[in-house]
């Protein structure tokens, strides 16, 4: 226990070393340390060697500069940090970040198979629109738009599939959609559930936030001398980790930053995010919706 | 290194006079390029150096005083740490061509005997490789500290930190620095063997 204490304090004191060598330790502190220095051979031989290690570091040349650093011109537009951009780049940030949860717990819900989104439900969807028969498929190719009043109006049909929860527990199995819908046969030959599948699902809402993700990059690219600005708004998490930092009204290398990035170019820049999350999330949605159909396949 | 008339230096350059800014920058460019030169490789350094007089002149007027060198020397480190983010595996390979181009070779020795030109080069290399193996914000400190010989208090304002986290990055940056150079004492001059 003893011997601890003193480990304990003998740790302390080595730290202590170190200011004591530039002399910032505090009167007290500087003269305990001293008293006990004086009767420690091992903190006496850590002094003397942090001593040599500071005056070997002190040695240590310096290099000339190799060319002069001196500015030919004035650098080009003083820098103001625009608090209004930076509020305006907050929002929309925060906006793609609420954007993107908000898409992401919609497909978790359908993951999930919480309601307005289960697999259940659509299958019973599916299953309805079949029924529907005729209109059902050239509203499918034609118009995406009606396709979606039909999604809603089935939607709104939900309660209905609670009746018959027996079927929807066979869903998978396939077949009791087609005992539930006796002109299953006509719904058979076309037979085409897993393109259906993935056919249907983007057309529901997520085709123009692809469309906007292809649409990115060539606004992008019509702006080519606005590469260096690009660049710069490249390194912005950069900068905004050193704010972070504390190191407020000497972070040149941060607002210098903040003066190439024009508003439109933080809005291009919110929307590429945006696309690519977006897009993203649909691949993936797709993609398991995808596999679950094929898990489906007869 | 201060400069007689700084603060008017400061004050006109402010006012877009650029041979007053000129002036400060020859005055600081050996420090500045000298602290990059520590934490990046040589031309990424020449380009931080670069950088940090360019940004300099631009913030001016958010320079509220103090020492002028820690101001530098803070925006200096700034740009060395953000290349470094970019950039992880690039400084423990640098340093080597950082030494190179820092070595003592370069630097007209006041000693006269080639073996102890040679202690102090094998010397410089073991400090830059022990440097190389501390954390960047241990380095930064130990470099402004012990090689440019920033006081307590430039270094609150270059690093932006409390004394306290000054005097503890400070310790344990040399703690970690001697026991580098006791690894390896054999190989050090004769106040490293003291044990012996």
């Amino acid at each position: 226990m003893l011997e601890a204490l003193m480990q304990f304090r003998h740790r302390r004191f080595r730290r202590d070393l170190s200011a004591y060598v530039d002399d910032m330790l505090p009167e007290r502190a500087r003269r305990r340390l001293e008293a006990h220095l004086d009767s420690c051979q091992t903190c006496r031989q850590e002094l003397a060697e942090l001593r040599a290690t500071i005056e070997a570091l002190g040695s240590l040349p310096m290099a000339e500069a190799p060319r002069s650093f001196t500015l030919a011109a004035a650098p080009a537009a003083e820098v103001r940090p625009r608090p209004a951009a930076r509020r305006l780049e907050f929002g929309l940030r925060l906006a793609t970040a609420t954007a993107a949860f908000a898409l992401a717990l919609v497909i978790i819900g359908d993951f999930a198979g919480l309601p307005g989104g289960g697999e259940e439900e659509e299958e019973w969807v599916r299953g309805q629109l079949f029924s529907a028969g005729q209109e059902t498929p050239a509203a499918m190719e034609a118009a995406p738009v009606e396709t979606t009043t039909l999604m809603e109006r089935a939607a709104v049909q939900t309660p209905a599939a609670n009746e018959t929860p027996p079927a929807l527990e066979a869903a998978p199995a396939e077949t009791p959609a087609a005992e539930q819908t006796p002109p299953a046969p006509e719904a058979a030959p076309v037979e085409t559930p897993e393109p259906y599948g993935i056919t249907e699902m983007p057309d529901i809402s997520e085709v123009p936030g692809i469309s906007d993700v292809q649409r990115e990059p060539a606004v992008g690219a019509d702006v080519t001398e606005e590469e260096p600005p690009e660049n710069e708004a490249l390194e912005e998490p950069e900068i905004e980790y050193k704010a972070d930092a504390g190191a407020a009204e000497a972070q040149p290398a941060a607002e210098e930053e903040g003066n190439g990035l024009s508003r439109e170019e933080v809005v291009r820049w919110l929307e590429i995010g945006l696309g690519a999350g977006v897009g993203a999330l649909v691949i993936v949605w797709a993609f398991a919706r995808f596999q679950r159909s094929i898990g489906n396949r007869p | 290194m201060a400069i007689a008339d700084e603060g008017q230096l400061i004050r006109s350059s402010r006012k877009g006079d650029l041979e007053a800014f000129n002036t400060l920058v020859q005055a600081y460019q050996r420090q500045v390029y000298n602290l990059c030169l520590r934490m990046l490789d040589p031309v990424a350094a020449e380009d931080a150096a670069q950088q940090t007089f360019i940004n300099a002149y631009r913030h001016l007027s958010s320079f509220r005083g103090g020492s002028f060198r820690a101001w530098l020397l803070r925006i200096a480190s700034n740009i060395c740490c953000d290349e470094l983010r970019r950039h992880r595996s690039r400084p423990t390979a640098s340093l080597d061509a950082a030494l190179e181009a820092g070595s003592p070779a370069d630097v007209p020795s006041h000693l006269a005997g080639p073996e102890e030109e040679a202690l102090r080069r094998e010397l410089g290399w073991h400090l830059q490789q022990g440097l190389a193996a501390l954390p960047a914000e241990q380095r930064l400190v130990i470099i402004l500290r012990d090689i440019h010989g920033l006081s307590y208090e430039e270094l609150t304002e270059a690093l932006h930190c409390s004394l306290g986290t000054v005097k503890s990055r400070i310790a344990r940056g040399r703690a970690r620095m001697r026991e580098y150079l006791m690894a390896r004492r054999e190989l050090l001059p004769r106040q490293f063997r003291l044990r012996e």
